[in-house]
């Protein structure tokens, strides 16, 4: 079963569509959870990217970073959600279209 | 080592600096100083002309200190014959603004006064800094004081007015940043030393375009200080909002500082692109001139006539740099001194009469020379002066540019000596409407006549456009070996550049202010092409 | 890794436990809610700069390119960078202290959160490898994001966060892909292994891709066209102390990583990415400074002037030489002060939460105090780049840099645009001076005054005498010079 092993290429892949879909997600989807969670999948699709790589130069360089994006990524989904609480009290709503208090 | 520019340059500084301490309520006391302070200098500024030496084409009472080393930039000042009379310009125009403006200026008299120093020290220093980016700091720094001037004490549409002459004075001024950091690469690149010396960087090699995109970036700058049609609409704009000070200081000094960057700058640096776009200079100037007369014969608000009437003089100023001959390079310099006479004295004229009636219409005077004859003799010589009549000053300066350029440019010429005759017609024409037929307005029976402190302030202009008129060999041989020395550089002579030769080689600055190098020590040698030179003295 | 190592990152490690044992304080109860925050605050900046000096001189002789496993390097250019910001976060604990006086927010909390968001700097200046620029870089943001909307209550505020925490998560995983695919064609995240794989590799789609990617989520941090719409939003809603902070200390250290990944990491690529860099550089100065021009809200004008700050700060990037290395380095503290200045100037006619923020709120400012309208000027003059202000000398380094690469368009652009935005600086000017304006209010407090005269003695002796810091700035930056090969250059 060895060679089944996916090649770098395959994870790639994988990775870039993964990347596509969160960052359509976080342009097209009005509501803030769903964005936060589209930003998550860009996040993952790094880690995947990382790992891969990771495995193909058999340093570890990239599987570190990955543990380092995981926790990173988790304060940031905790800030982010904290926002949007904040914004849900404020406003009774999560939709992004909403925010219209600034002139941008 | 003789340190009397710093002193001059500094002293307006050190008054202002002064005057901070001042309380804010204590407006005599407050011009008072202004005035003695600018007095002192313009006593510091008869220094710098005592210590001239006529002969020498160089700089002069040159002064070096290292400034910002790391790129060779100095503090490094200096004086020759094509700068000095603009020094004692600015200086003997200062205190006529504080004297005129005695009885005028009642809001914020400390920043009034204080502003009007600043600007004085910016414009020495721009007319003695002999490196190239202490010159661009001091170039930028006139510019705020005017700005406030315009603004805070201008006319109805001031903040207009005063931001237009900003930004055009700074959008010229940026490219030209752009040329001195290309010019001294340039010079670093041929040499191996980063340096703004203007003299070290005279000779600089410039490939053909390079040469033509710096010269289009510091005439650019210049062109719009000076202003040249079609740059000129900022300064109608400036002039009609200034107070009475400020246009005087704006027409007299400020306008300069282009032409002058012409001479300094452009020429010695650029002789090739010089050369080849002169005429093209030549014909705004030339538009400048007719375009202005005519313009201002219609005008029928007196400070905008006088406004392109300035146009149409700088136009001249303009014609007899870029005809490149002894002759009308120094009628040029001669012009710009008469200029700054002559409309500085109209300037303050129509502010007198505004200050008294509070209009500048010409249609709302009349008959004036009945109830304020004094002032009508005053404001007539300084008329016939801006006219060019013989035996005043703007006879001489208008004539040595028209005599040189007829050499080089003799069909531009033609034209251009239209703008003497329109000249005429229109200051004839304002003169007969203000001052003579009968008062037909009931205020301008009992308009006060001029007072103590404007006889003052007009008096020395009124002596100095005689004494130029009647002797202008005693100005214009202090300018004669720079002149020539300039246009060796610019035809590049044999002379010329064993000059830049030798300057190439000279330490910077140290000690041989007073030891010229032999090239200018060297008899001037008559042009032959100019059979003209000399021939008007 | 031995326990040596730790001085390297000793003033990181001291600032991180003052600023949790700050966060720390309130819960404690009575006792610690005695102390003043601000002066805390103030203790451990000096102790964390002590300790930056003496760190300095304790590793001046080890090999500063490999300190601790490749991954920070305490050289001088990050010292330089770790004085600008932690005396940036001093002045701007200063501008706080009225926002904080008005005793809805817990000073503790906002303290420790700006003691982070320079701890995450600091990792930002000191990183030489991906993972610390990318960790110093997310503390920075995360600070940021809840700062932003500090004013909890605040639509406005929140709304400002909110759009800051989207915009900053998304640019940061974009920037994270980018570092991905570096990685993938490198074989390494440490900037100096990066530079000798590229060395050896020719142009590779992967890469590039990576390169514009990373630059993408860069230029997001620093505000430049097309990844600056954030900004002007931010700024105007966030609580005005946090958008100085976000306009000066956060910008500049971003300022510091683009040149750090640039001139260290990415040199060898130049002529793949200049251009892409030289038009975002472009646009960054067209857009932001024409798009200030209308604005009325002093903050949302700022937004934009940094954004065309932006585009002239990387005029040192694209050269890429040690002109333009230098030239980063003292526009970052001509603008940090200029700019700190201003928001001084601000906060002083700040009587609520965001009054004083319309231009025609400054009417008057020139009667009611001539010496901070006056001083007012001289930043707003040194945003400009007009002598005798230290923006001049910041400027001219840039634009000489630009020169010598053989940029002159872009210099071109450059000075234009200084022209323009002298319209909108102008635009204050006008209100303190040539407006009389009704009787405005103005609450000049002590703080304010020591920071805004701070920064007017900076601004103006760095115009004058500008020697000491360009010495300072060619020995600070002379490291990474080093490691770029920059070629001799005018200008020493």
């Amino acid at each position: 079963m060895l060679e089944a092993v996916p090649t770098t290429e395959a994870y790639l892949m994988l990775s870039g569509t993964l990347f596509a879909i969160g960052l359509v997600g976080v342009i097209i989807r009005r509501n803030m959870i769903t964005v936060l969670m589209a930003i998550e999948l860009m996040m993952n699709a790094v880690n995947i990217n990382l790992v891969a790589f990771s495995h193909r130069f058999a340093s570890l360089e990239g599987q570190i970073f990955t543990i380092f994006i995981i926790t990173v990524a988790a304060g940031e989904a905790a800030v982010g959600l904290a926002i949007i609480i904040q914004l849900y009290r404020l406003k009774s709503t999560i939709n992004v279209d909403e925010a219209r208090e600034l002139n941008g | 080592m003789n340190y009397i520019l710093s002193i001059t340059l500094w002293l307006p500084v050190a008054a202002a600096v002064i005057l901070l301490f001042f309380p804010k309520t204590a407006a005599s006391a407050i011009k008072g100083f202004g005035l003695l302070a600018s007095l002192a200098t313009f006593v510091a500024s008869l220094g710098i002309l005592n210590g001239f030496h006529e002969g020498v084409a160089g700089l002069q009472l040159t002064e070096s200190l290292a400034w910002i080393p790391q790129w060779g930039i100095r503090y490094a000042l200096g004086v020759d014959g094509i700068s000095l009379w603009l020094i004692l310009l600015t200086t003997l125009l200062t205190p006529v603004v504080f004297l005129s403006s005695w009885n005028t200026i009642h809001k914020h008299p400390k920043e009034y006064v204080i502003a009007f120093l600043i600007m004085e020290a910016a414009m020495i220093g721009v007319f003695v800094a002999s490196d190239l980016l202490l010159f661009y700091v001091f170039f930028e720094l006139t510019l705020l004081p005017m700005y406030l001037v315009i603004g805070v004490w201008g006319g109805a549409n001031r903040i207009y007015a005063a931001i237009k002459f900003f930004l055009f004075t700074i959008a010229g001024s940026l490219l030209m940043l752009l040329g001195i950091i290309y010019l001294a690469f340039a010079h670093f690149h041929d040499t191996g030393v980063l340096t703004f010396t203007i003299t070290e960087l005279y000779g600089t090699t410039l490939a053909p375009h390079a040469q033509v995109l710096l010269f289009f970036a510091f005439a650019l700058a210049f062109a719009i200080k000076v202003p040249l049609f079609p740059l000129h609409t900022w300064l109608p704009d400036a002039h009609v909002e200034a107070p009475t000070g400020g246009s005087i200081i704006l027409a007299g000094v400020m306008l300069k500082m282009g032409t002058y960057g012409f001479l300094r700058f452009v020429l010695p640096f650029f002789p090739d692109a010089t050369a080849k776009y002169a005429g093209l200079l030549i014909a705004l100037a030339v538009i400048g001139i007719v375009y202005g007369a005519l313009v201002a014969w219609v005008q029928p608000d007196m400070k905008k006539l006088v406004a392109y009437s300035s146009v149409s003089h700088l136009g001249f100023c303009v014609l007899g740099i870029f005809a490149l001959n002894q002759t009308s390079i120094e009628g040029s310099i001669l012009q710009m001194v008469n200029h700054g006479l002559s409309t500085g004295a109209l300037f303050l004229c129509v502010g007198v009469i505004y200050e008294r009636r509070h209009t500048r219409l010409l249609a709302d005077y009349g008959g004036l020379a009945k109830t304020m004859p004094v002032f009508a003799t005053f404001f007539i010589i300084a008329m016939l002066s801006s006219v060019g009549l013989p035996g005043l000053n703007g006879f001489i300066g208008e004539f040595l540019i028209l005599a040189g350029s007829f050499q080089t440019w003799p069909r531009a010429t033609i034209v251009a000596a239209t703008g003497v005759i329109l000249a005429a017609i229109y200051l004839l024409w304002l003169i007969q409407r203000v001052f003579f037929g009968p008062i037909t307005k009931e205020e301008n029976k009992n308009v006060r006549e001029i007072a103590w402190n404007e006889v003052v302030a007009l008096v020395p202009l009124v002596v100095l456009m005689v004494w130029i008129g009647v002797r202008p060999n005693v100005f214009l041989r202090k300018m004669t070996p720079s002149v020539q020395q300039l246009l060796q550089i610019v035809h590049k002579t044999d002379a010329g550049k064993a000059m830049i030769a030798g300057v190439g080689r000279r330490v910077s600055g140290v000690g041989d202010q007073n030891r010229p190098h032999e090239a200018m020590l060297r008899p001037p040698t008559p042009d032959p092409r100019l059979p003209l030179s000399g021939g008007v003295r | 890794m031995n326990w040596n190592d730790m001085i390297y990152i000793l003033p990181e490690v001291i600032l991180t436990i003052g600023a949790s044992a700050m966060l720390l304080v309130p819960v404690t109860g009575g006792r610690g809610a005695k102390l003043s925050a601000k002066w805390m605050m103030i203790i451990l900046l000096a102790i964390t700069a002590g300790a930056l000096i003496y760190c300095s001189h304790a590793v001046e002789n080890i090999d500063q390119s490999r300190q601790l496993q490749a991954m920070f390097a305490l050289d001088g250019f990050s010292i330089f960078f770790k004085l600008l910001f932690i005396g940036a976060i001093a002045m701007l604990v200063m501008l706080s202290e009225d926002f904080l006086a008005e005793g809805k927010y817990s000073p503790w909390e906002y303290y420790s959160l700006l003691g982070f968001a320079l701890c995450g700097m600091m990792f930002m200046a000191s990183g030489v490898h991906l993972i610390t620029i990318y960790i110093g870089l997310e503390l920075l943001s995360l600070s940021s994001y809840i700062l932003a909307g500090f004013y909890k209550s605040e639509l406005k505020s929140t709304e400002a966060a909110m759009k800051y925490f989207i915009l900053g998560a998304v640019s940061s995983a974009i920037l994270l892909y980018g570092i991905s695919l570096i990685y993938g064609v490198c074989g390494s995240l440490n900037l100096l292994d990066i530079a000798a794989a590229m060395s050896t590799i020719v142009t590779n789609d992967a890469l590039m891709f990576g390169i514009m990617l990373l630059g993408a989520g860069l230029c997001f941090k620093i505000a430049a066209v097309p990844f600056h719409v954030w900004t002007p939003d931010v700024y105007e809603g966030a609580p005005t102390p946090i958008a100085a902070f976000l306009s000066t200390g956060s910008k500049a250290a971003a300022f510091a990583i683009f040149a750090r990944i640039f001139y260290t990491g990415l040199h060898d690529f130049h002529l793949e990415w200049n251009y892409v860099l030289a038009t975002i550089s472009a646009l960054s100065m067209i857009i932001g400074n024409l798009a200030a021009i209308t604005q009325d809200n002093v903050k949302r004008m700022l937004g934009y002037s940094s954004i065309a700050h932006a585009g002239y700060v990387l005029l040192g990037v694209i050269s890429l030489n040690a002109l333009g290395l230098r030239g980063i380095l003292m526009y970052s503290v001509v603008y940090v002060f200029a700019n700190l200045g201003i928001w001084a100037t601000v906060l002083m006619l700040r009587r609520h939460q965001y009054a004083g923020e319309r231009v025609d709120d400054f009417e008057g400012l020139s009667r009611r105090s001539p010496l901070w309208a006056f001083a007012m000027v001289i930043f707003l003059l040194s945003l400009g780049g007009i002598p005798p202000t230290a923006g001049f000398i910041g400027k001219y380094f840039l634009f000489a840099a630009a020169v010598q690469a053989g940029f002159g368009w872009l210099a071109v652009i450059a000075v234009l645009m200084s022209a323009v935005s002298m319209f909108y600086y102008l635009r204050l000017v006008v209100a303190m001076y040539l407006r009389e304006g009704v009787e405005a209010e103005f609450a000049i407090t002590t703080p304010l005054r020591i920071v805004a005269g701070i920064c007017l003695v900076v601004t103006l002796a760095l115009g004058i005498v500008p020697s000491s810091l360009i010495d300072q700035a060619v020995l600070s930056s002379s490291h990474v010079a080093a490691h770029a090969a920059l070629t001799p250059h005018a200008g020493r």
